[in-house]
């Protein structure tokens, strides 16, 4: 413990500026022309965030494994004897543990170099208060999620993320295309969040009613601080329903995260504003879905089989969104398919056991990420498109831009000493070496060595296609410009830290993070050998991608071919998006409207034709009603003959008849 | 009184009622109505005043008693509808009921 430990107990503040930088801008943007519309104050909330932030990590880091709880009680349920023996409460708190930490660098550093860009890059857009409030509430909600002490509390978070994203996809919200991928990305991250949301109900209500977990229950379901998984102290870690838990714990991060089969919203979440992009779509929130993954990991626990899924779906989903990157001809989106494939090697990291060398990608990839997407959009700025068939030439006249995009590329592909290819490998290694107690882990483990060639091919291709050859395939584009300082400067710390944030991990206190929770990176997994054929991966997908269009040019297939079919599937994205829309305009549609015709004909019938057969009963009822007198005294004779009849008539004739018993 | 066998008795005060039952259903003039309405209650007077008298000593003066109470009621009721009826003159210029029917809605 340092002087610096005071700053753990002021984690709070973290989330707390950027939701005042929210405020003011939101109440007051429209006021505050001359600071940017409010940019400034969003970029100073942001500024005080990654101060505090890192002031944290660093606290965390002299005092490694310290775990700092602040939380009051939000609800509580008392307790009877039988069902709930020690009551239920719900906390909301702030957490500061190793995982946290690491977290919270990357949120608040990223966060702050975005925030930055975004005076150049949105300087001639409308609508710029909406957009800084937005982007400061979203970094309030993604660093409250980091900081959170509970499941709740993080699906509180988890939330409010999405719908930052929902707004931010849609921020141009003119443009139909911005205005369904928003919807589009709204709707099916919420499937993910519904399931998400019956694991946690799933895991609360298996471990509140009885057993070791209802004092879990009782303490507010907080992430407890153990050296070993919640689970593993209890159960042994393998009944049905704790398995259950976990995938729905999956499900949730696939759609966050935009793992298979939940990936489509990823790409067409491009619609945003490129800073968006990079911020909340490739550095953050999307990573969100890896934390919580790792989250469980490291407090809950996953079974066997949860582990198995786990490493399925990331391993497939790596190699599957790498093979749509390959064709695509948009800047934007085949960064977009890369982000999904990165994913795809955190999420397979976490579910091969080794939750924090995901974690360690986790962190390298948002630097290197962020990075791509901030020069892809110096690009966009200097030409005004993003079509990369139109582009080409840009290296002399976007230098720092090119040079940017390059590190960010190579870090990517894993090339060798760059943070990029510390994590990569250490992911390989480690899956390799956990194939040998889980042969089921092979064809993954493959997949991924896959991805590692297609990698590099898609994001030189890139390259190449936009800085290479000697001017842009289209004449008509803009003469290119860097952009001002604002723009620059996070491209040139970005780079710095995209080639050289891996190598924290060899900075004891930074590694002691990392081993700080669950199974830490450890390099000798990684051998020689595995890393040479990564390596020999990474020089054939660049070497095929200089060959192809090394020279500047784009490469014609013949239509009809059996490329072009090919190539017309990837674009098509397997046909994933036509399929869900099929789903949602046949099938769920076609369920609507019968629904809807119950509704309305079979509910709404039956109840119109009893409310019609008492309003003409009663209009026949009214006519007994004349307002004569001799009427009303013939009705009084007769209902008294009447009830004589009854009384000397029938009433003896039936006890005569049927009485007597 | 030996003049008069109970069934008999019985027999015209039933036909009182019914006289007035029918007058009540049929007449339309409001005079008329309040006479077919005491000949009712006349039918009931009647009743009260044949049961005390065949009846034993010891209930007989309760038969009368009411039977002049009854008496008494026939006559403020018609008090009382022949106000009405004079109200309803002066403000309809008519006294058929049937077309005193503004309580209809």
């Amino acid at each position: 413990m340092t002087g610096l430990s005071f700053a753990l107990d002021y984690a709070w503040l973290v989330p707390l500026s950027t939701l005042v930088a929210f405020v003011i801008v939101g109440l007051a943007g429209n006021r505050l022309k001359r600071l940017e519309w409010g940019g400034w104050v969003a970029v100073a909330g942001a500024f005080v965030a990654m101060v505090v932030g890192l002031l944290v990590a660093a606290a965390e880091m002299m005092g490694p494994g310290t775990y700092t709880d602040q939380s009051f009680t939000w609800l509580s349920v008392p307790g009877s004897p039988g069902t709930f023996p020690n009551g239920v409460n719900l906390v909301m708190g702030v957490l500061v543990d190793p995982l946290s930490a690491l977290m919270l660098i990357v949120v608040t550093v990223v966060g702050f170099l975005v925030m930055l860009y975004s005076i150049g890059y949105m300087h001639h857009d409308r609508g710029l208060p909406r957009y800084y409030a937005e982007l400061s509430l979203f970094l309030t909600a993604m660093n409250g999620l980091v900081l959170s002490d509970n499941l709740l509390e993080f699906f509180l978070f988890w939330e409010l993320v999405g719908v930052c994203s929902y707004f931010l996809i849609g921020f141009y919200y003119e443009k139909p295309s911005a205005a369904s991928a928003a919807k589009e990305a709204f709707l099916v991250t919420r499937v993910g969040d519904v399931l998400f949301l019956l694991g946690i109900f799933l895991y609360f209500a298996t471990f509140a009613t009885s057993g070791p977990g209802a004092g879990w229950a009782a303490s507010g379901f907080k992430f407890a601080n153990g050296t070993q998984p919640f689970l593993a102290g209890i159960s042994g870690g393998n009944s049905t329903t704790l398995t259950i838990a976990g995938l729905l714990m999956l499900a949730g991060a696939a759609g966050k995260s935009a793992q298979f089969p939940l990936h489509v919203w990823l790409p067409d979440a491009m619609e945003g504003p490129t800073t968006v992009s990079a911020l909340i779509h490739a550095a953050t929130m999307v990573a969100a879905g890896v934390y919580l993954l790792a989250v469980t990991s490291i407090f809950l626990g996953f079974t066997a089989t949860d582990q198995l899924a786990i490493v399925a779906i990331g391993g497939f989903t790596c190699f599957f969104a790498a093979t749509m990157a390959v064709v695509n001809t948009d800047i934007k989106r085949v960064i977009a398919y890369s982000t999904i494939s990165q994913l795809g090697y955190m999420v397979l990291a976490v579910g091969a056991g080794v939750t924090m060398v995901g974690m360690y990608h986790l962190f390298t990839h948002a630097f290197f990420k962020a990075l791509l997407f901030l020069a892809a959009g110096s690009v966009i700025h200097a030409v005004g498109t993003q079509d990369l068939r139109k582009m080409g030439g840009l290296w002399k006249k976007l230098p720092i831009t090119g040079l940017a995009f390059l590190f960010g590329a190579l870090s990517l592909s894993g090339f060798p000493f760059t943070s990029g290819f510390l994590s990569k490998d250490d992911i390989l290694g480690s899956v390799l070496a956990a194939t040998s107690a889980h042969p089921l882990y092979w064809p993954f483990f493959l997949l991924a060595l896959l991805t590692v060639f297609l990698t590099a091919y898609y994001i030189f291709r890139a390259f190449f296609l936009a800085f290479g050859g000697p001017a842009p395939r289209d004449p008509a584009l803009p003469e290119a410009h860097e952009g001002p300082w604002v723009m620059r400067l996070p491209l040139i710390v970005l780079s710095a830290l995209a080639l050289g944030a891996g190598w924290l991990a060899f900075y004891p206190p930074f590694a002691s993070l990392l081993a700080g929770g669950g199974v830490p990176p450890s390099f000798s997994a990684t051998d020689l050998a595995l890393s040479a054929v990564s390596f020999g991966l990474v020089l054939g997908g660049i070497g095929l991608a200089y060959a192809l269009f090394g020279n500047g040019r784009m490469v014609e297939v013949p239509a009809g071919s059996a490329a072009d079919r090919v190539r017309s599937v990837l674009l098509n994205r397997y046909y994933f998006k036509a399929g869900y829309d099929w789903i949602g305009l046949r099938a769920v549609y076609g369920f609507s409207r019968a629904a809807d015709f119950v509704e309305r004909y079979v509910i709404d019938g039956t109840i119109r034709g009893i409310e019609r057969a008492f309003a003409r009963g009663s209009d026949q009822l009214r006519k007994v009603q004349t307002g004569i007198v001799s009427d009303y005294a013939a009705y009084v004779i007769g209902g008294l003959v009447g009830f004589l009849l009854l009384l000397l008539v029938v009433a003896p004739w039936i006890v005569a008849h049927l009485g007597g018993s | 009184m030996s003049a008069f066998s109970p069934a008999g008795l019985l027999a015209l005060s039933g036909g009182l009622l019914a006289i007035g039952l029918f007058g009540i259903l049929t007449r339309r003039n409001f005079i008329l109505l309040l006479i077919s309405v005491e000949i009712a209650i006349n039918a009931a007077v009647l009743n009260f005043v044949y049961f005390a008298a065949f009846s034993g000593s010891a209930s007989a003066l309760s038969g009368q008693a009411i039977a002049v109470v009854l008496i008494g009621l026939a006559a403020t009721e018609v008090a009382v509808g022949l106000a009405i009826v004079l109200a309803l003159n002066r403000l309809r210029g008519s006294i058929n009921v049937a077309e005193a029917n503004a309580l209809k809605s």
